[in-house]
């Protein structure tokens, strides 16, 4: 019983830490542009199929497609942003972005489901199969190689946020807009290109993904659940809150799965949200922002 | 213009109930009642997102219970077909009671994702649940006219749907009138003043969003009778949500008739997509582009476009002082 929540407990930590780097992606939506984007699954799944085409298609490592994906969704992102959401009136903004990330997301869904079909598909590396033993507990080695790479790629992040003057002028922009403009940051640009960066996550993730766990196009919107709890329960445009609830329900959910079964580990998302809904809408941890949403 | 806008509901009526004479086969008929289901739908999805302005992407959670709870009385306890319809969509009635005093306590963005949690989780629950629900196999209902052949059922469940769009029209303008609608007009408005006013916000929220998911279960329930087998992955999607929130968006959800429009245009080209294009994904596709153009170019609807003047009951562009001086005691 002890290795079993052992077991679950490490599986747990490394897929939260897989799910931290995807919600942090919501975080900067949400903190630039006040945004829901619930397209953001969909574009994690984008990723996952090209990837699996790269893969397929030239035999490379799937790691080899994030060159091509990074630049590309980063691209997607900035689009998105200003020939989209820009677009929307101010005064309807929450309501109208969700309705249309999500008119984006069946866009996605669909278009994946024509070209590939709507059958499991799966990017399987002969050293990912794998696990490493430590004490009883079995550590798979896509879980580990998808937890170096998310861990990475937040490192990354956050160096961005807080060391370059890009970073600097988004987290101004996201603190207070108004201000932001008037000591002269183009606060439209950067709100692009905090979308951009979203996006570029959703790159990575996608990647990690394929080469984790199969997927088909309709299965986003589990992730949609599951990330959407999260960002709740850690307080929408918070990334530290994110990043810890994401952990946090990641070991709940690896917990659950190795003791109870699979149904009940993602109803733990589920669970988790309502309670803090009721608890304290806000979310548990920062969110400051949500307060009035 | 009075007696145009009072005669041509009256003329629409006649030709609606005229429709499974005049369609000249079966499929038709199928079509129609379908397409008055989702109206159903959308009407009653605009008793809370007409009126209130929050965004549910969730209401297929509703239907999808009102069929299983139908599906299951009929199934497991032998109940007859009328009962078990009216005795699920009360039930389903109170659990959205229980689910909107969690709801409504977020506003906006967040509310929209508490929704999208509720399809998935009770999708989740019902294919889980194999040993009462039949879990991802499915559910069969047998059906409560075993005399009647399958064209026949369609013309009989045609007028059912009729009489359930009829239902939820007159729930809506009924409400639109009362002091009751008034307050939920307001909410949208500006939800804080309207509470400082003294309008109850928390019980009149979680009121409209009950009274929207009872017509909705009814939907289930009856969809349940008609089809007599479910399936969780089709009854609890998202797309027949997306369906009911772009069918009152395309019409209009400040007007009575808009979602009715909205379903009248929806329904009907995503049946002939269906048919042109087969069982491929893209239908989705078409789906998710149109709601994007109508959120960028069209977020008022058609009848706000094309009707300045009133086109049936509505609610008025007024401004929010006016409106919350309406509800102040």
């Amino acid at each position: 019983m002890v290795s079993l929540l052992l077991q679950g407990l490490a599986l747990g930590v490394l897929t939260g830490g897989l799910y931290a780097l995807l919600a942090s992606g919501l975080s900067l939506y949400f903190g630039v542009m006040r945004v829901v984007m619930v397209a953001h699954p969909a574009f994690l799944f984008l990723a996952a199929y090209l990837t699996y085409t790269v893969h397929t298609t030239l035999g490379v490592d799937p790691f080899l497609a994030l060159p091509l994906t990074v630049p590309l969704f980063f691209a997607l992102g900035v689009a998105v942003q200003r020939l989209l959401i820009a677009r929307l009136a101010p005064d309807n903004l929450a309501m109208m972005s969700v309705l249309l990330t999500f008119g984006i997301a069946l866009t996605i869904e669909g278009l994946l489901g024509t070209f590939y079909t709507g059958s499991y598909k799966s990017v399987s590396m002969e050293y990912a199969t794998r696990s490493l033993s430590l004490g009883g507990v079995h550590l798979p080695y896509d879980k580990i190689i998808a937890f170096a790479v998310a861990g990475l790629t937040l490192a990354v992040l956050f160096a961005v946020l807080v060391k370059s003057r890009f970073g600097q002028a988004l987290r101004a922009t996201i603190q207070h807009r108004e201000a932001a403009r008037l000591v002269g940051i183009r606060t439209e640009r950067v709100a692009g290109y905090g979308f951009g960066v979203g996006l570029a996550t959703a790159a990575v993730g996608g990647t990690v993904l394929a080469l984790i766990t199969p997927f088909f196009p309709a299965s986003h919107w589990v992730w949609i659940g599951k990330l959407m709890a999260i960002i709740v329960v850690g307080g929408l445009g918070s990334v530290v809150g994110a990043a810890l609830a994401a952990v946090l329900l990641g070991v709940v959910e690896g917990v659950v799965l190795v003791t109870v079964d699979a149904t009940w580990a993602t109803m733990m998302f589920y669970v988790f949200l309502f309670l803090t809904l009721l608890a304290r809408p806000q979310g548990f941890f920062g969110g400051r922002l949500a307060h009035r949403f | 213009m009075r007696t145009v806008s009072r005669g041509l509901p009256l003329l629409l009526a006649a030709l609606a109930v005229a429709y499974p004479w005049l369609a000249p086969n079966y499929y038709l008929v199928y079509a129609g009642a379908l397409t008055v289901m989702y109206a159903a739908m959308s009407t009653s999805w605009n008793l809370l997102g007409g009126f209130t302005g929050y965004v549910s992407l969730g209401h297929s959670a509703f239907f999808g219970l009102g069929a299983y709870g139908t599906g299951l009385l009929v199934v497991r306890l032998d109940v007859p077909w009328a009962v078990a319809l009216l005795v699920s969509a009360l039930l389903v009635t109170a659990f959205a009671v229980g689910v909107g005093i969690a709801a409504v306590r977020v506003r906006g963005a967040s509310f929209v994702i508490v929704s999208l949690a509720l399809v998935s989780m009770m999708n989740l629950i019902v294919q889980g649940w194999r040993s009462l629900t039949g879990g991802s196999t499915g559910l069969q209902v047998p059906s409560p006219f075993p005399g009647l052949h399958r064209g026949q059922t369609h013309i009989v469940f045609f007028y059912l749907f009729l009489v359930l769009l009829a239902l939820a029209l007159l729930s809506w303008w009924y409400v639109s009138r009362s002091r009751f609608g008034a307050g939920l007009r307001a909410i949208r408005e500006d939800e804080d003043k309207a509470e400082s006013l003294g309008v109850p916000t928390g019980a009149y929220k979680v009121a409209a969003f009950a009274l929207s998911a009872l017509f909705v279960a009814l939907a289930g329930g009856l969809y349940a009778l008609w089809f007599g087998s479910l399936d969780p992955i089709f009854v609890f999607s998202i797309l027949i949500a997306s369906y009911m929130v772009l069918m009152s968006l395309l019409g209009g959800v400040r007007h009575l008739y808009g979602p009715l429009l909205g379903a009248l245009i929806v329904a009907p080209a995503g049946e002939y997509f269906l048919i042109a294009l087969g069982e491929t994904q893209i239908h989705l596709t078409a789906t998710g582009l149109v709601l994007v153009l109508v959120v960028l170019f069209m977020p008022d609807g058609i009848l706000a476009r094309f009707t300045r003047r009133r086109a049936g009951p509505s609610i008025p562009d007024e401004s929010a002082d006016q409106r919350l001086q309406g509800v102040a005691p």
